[in-house]
């Protein structure tokens, strides 16, 4: 406590700290601009839940009054369930597929050097630059001439091939902090190729798996050129709302279907940013 | 009592593409032996590690453990275990599982398998601690966790890769003698790779020193010291003054030479030598030579120069001296007994050395 400060050392210290204070203020442009920003990003969105709300089929202001019957009414809707389980199966189907690609995928490009890895990689990721539609037209004459009719199975094939990149790039950067000894150390410990893939890949990399599902799950259910132009009968859900607001009378349903989804994708992102949490705390 | 061979490594050979990592290696390992592979980095000695552990196939010879040939057996059937360099702890297990990892594959009862990885645990001075996160450990309880889970599979042989350079140099010294401890209470042979000098010498029965792939010689520490097969060895060893010296003659496993600076000595014949030349390269260690103001008495050669470099380095002190003729100072270490700097920069100085002093290394290298 007694210990003496050098009157230098004060002087510095006072100095320092009185510095801020002589900043003359100004006007807070970077702020407002900020806010701005956020408003005019995030203002359509949360119009969305509020009008699903109102008491009318006129998305305008005024509102007319309070009601919770368009959500009742979406219950009633076989169409609309039934393009929800298509949208939640193609989901499933296309996180899992492209996830277990990706894991072995990124696990090769991370561990090995091998002839044609470079070219190989480059074509994984093509298909975040090629357009969707080019992509969807493409894929449908193949698949025409392969004997395949538009359905489900032709969505999850697509989505697949636009989920890839995604996966393959999580799944990369889980690689690169795993350490290739630990790998070898399991296997030197007696365990078998298979073993030592279950009992040390997986587990470390779990966290990178569920941050690869969710995103390629979110990929596919959002998707809607390829769904549009494979889906033949058996709609999405993007397929079907857009197929709904040409019709006035729907309009509210939509917007109730649309909170919801809204919803929904909020409460997945929050799941998955606790897990990443978790894992980044136990890494 | 005989001691078996416990590893004949015999005419091995690894290529990568068109580079030799390993070439020609014989090398034979009895039962219980501390033994370690000594050089610098990209010498092979990981490479020659790595494949008695079974991570690489070798291109050419034989590696038996225990009489049975390695080839075709891979790493998990192999009765070796290995301590990683970066010690590859499971960061998803607790400390009490990373060690009970490969006794799961025995199928052991959960009894068993508990007071297995207790008394590894406790051999290591981690007792109690399995329930401890792997991420929770510090650097030095790491290694031992590393050293633990390899000993719990009771190996024929334990492989050690660089297994204390992570840790800090107080740290290592404890450790060299732990393991050295542990090594010798279990029996077990243990075969380090490593690049640190004094580590390989404090703790190694035996010690092969290799570079560009070759062993060069295998022999105890004070040997290896004392006696080293050519230059390249005695410099990667210790400190050592090179000399050139013209033989005169050879009687009786001596050989009598004219040695630069010092004059007519009798050198004991080296037999670990590989290569000779008309010319002979002499080494003295800078800790053999006598330094003085005066002549000293009592020794066979003498020479008369000046301190260029004086330094205190706590447990010794080094003078740099120089003469007419020399082309390198001669390094000299005196024993700090008075923690004093008795010759100074520029001062006139007598160096006198013993016959048994001056090693012969054959031929200079180029």
């Amino acid at each position: 406590m007694s210990t003496p400060v050098s009157e230098p050392l004060n002087k510095q210290l006072s100095a320092a700290v009185s510095k801020p204070r002589r900043r003359p203020i100004r006007f807070p442009w970077l702020l407002v601009y900020a806010i701005g920003y956020l408003i005019f990003l995030y203002l359509p969105v949360l119009l969305l839940p509020l009008f699903s709300f109102n008491d009318g089929t006129i998305v305008a202001f005024p509102m007319k009054g309070f009601t919770l019957k368009w959500y009742a009414q979406l219950g009633e809707q076989d169409t609309l369930l039934q393009a929800m389980v298509n949208s939640l199966i193609v989901g499933a189907v296309t996180a899992l597929v492209a996830t277990s690609l990706g894991l072995f995928a990124a696990r090769a490009y991370v561990r090995y050097r091998f002839k044609g890895r470079e070219l190989s990689e480059g074509l994984v990721m093509l298909p975040l630059v090629i357009p969707g539609i080019i992509v969807a037209s493409s894929m449908l004459v193949l698949f025409i001439s392969l004997g395949l009719k538009p359905s489900l199975t032709t969505v999850i094939l697509g989505h697949v091939f636009v989920a890839l990149p995604f996966a393959v790039s999580i799944m990369k950067s889980a690689f690169d902090d795993f350490d290739q000894s630990l790998e070898e150390a399991a296997f030197d410990l007696g365990e078998s190729v298979i073993g030592t893939f279950r009992r040390v890949t997986l587990p470390i990399v779990a966290p990178g798996i569920v941050a690869s599902l969710l995103v390629t799950f979110t990929v596919s259910f959002d998707e809607f050129v390829l769904a549009f132009f494979l889906s033949g009968n058996q709609p999405t859900l993007p397929v079907y709302i857009w197929s709904q607001i040409r019709f006035p009378a729907k309009l509210p349903n939509t917007l109730a279907l649309g909170s919801l989804l809204l919803l929904a994708s909020v409460l997945l992102l929050l799941t998955a940013e606790y897990f990443r949490r978790r894992s980044a705390k136990s890494a | 009592m005989t001691t078996q061979n416990i590893i004949e490594i015999s005419g091995v050979e690894k290529r990568f593409g068109t580079f030799t990592a390993v070439r020609d290696l014989n090398l034979t390992l009895k039962e219980g032996e501390f033994f370690s592979l000594l050089g610098p980095s990209g010498c092979g000695k990981t490479t020659a590690l790595r494949m008695i552990a079974g991570f690489q196939d070798h291109d050419a010879g034989s590696i038996r453990i225990g009489g049975q040939d390695m080839e075709h057996i891979p790493a998990n059937k192999r009765p070796t275990n290995m301590v990683f360099q970066s010690y590859a702890i499971f960061p998803h297990l607790n400390v009490g599982d990373n060690v009970a990892f490969g006794l799961r594959k025995l199928k052991l009862g959960k009894a068993e398998t508990e007071e297995r990885v207790a008394e590894a645990l406790e051999m290591v001075e981690l007792g109690g601690l399995q329930s401890r996160k792997a991420t929770e450990l510090s650097g030095g309880q790491r290694q031992r966790v590393a050293l633990a889970r390899a000993l719990v599979m009771r190996p024929k042989v334990l492989l050690l890769d660089e297994p204390l350079s992570a840790l800090d140099k107080n740290l290592r010294e404890a450790m060299q003698f732990e393991m050295r401890r542990l090594q010798q209470k279990l029996g077990i042979t243990f075969v380090m790779v490593t690049h640190d000098q004094y580590e390989a010498m404090t703790m190694s029965d035996r010690i092969g020193v290799m570079f560009k792939g070759q062993l060069k010689q295998v022999d105890k520490p004070e040997v290896l010291y004392a006696r080293p097969c050519s230059q390249e060895v005695a410099a990667f060893i210790g400190g050592m003054n090179f000399l050139d010296a013209a033989v005169t003659g050879e009687v009786n496993g001596k050989l009598h030479a004219d040695l630069q600076g010092f004059g007519p000595l009798s050198i004991d014949v080296n037999p670990n030598v590989a290569r000779r030349g008309p010319q002979l390269l002499a080494g003295i260690r800078p800790e053999q030579l006598e330094i003085s103001a005066q002549k000293p008495d009592g020794y066979d050669g003498y020479l008369q120069g000046t301190v260029t470099n004086a330094a205190f380095y706590g447990e010794n002190v080094h003078y740099h001296v120089t003469t007419d003729g020399l082309s390198q100072p001669i390094a000299v270490s005196v024993p700090n007994y008075f923690h004093t700097v008795d010759h100074k920069q520029g001062d006139p100085v007598w160096l006198g050395v013993q016959n048994a002093s001056v090693i012969d290394l054959g031929a200079r290298e180029a």
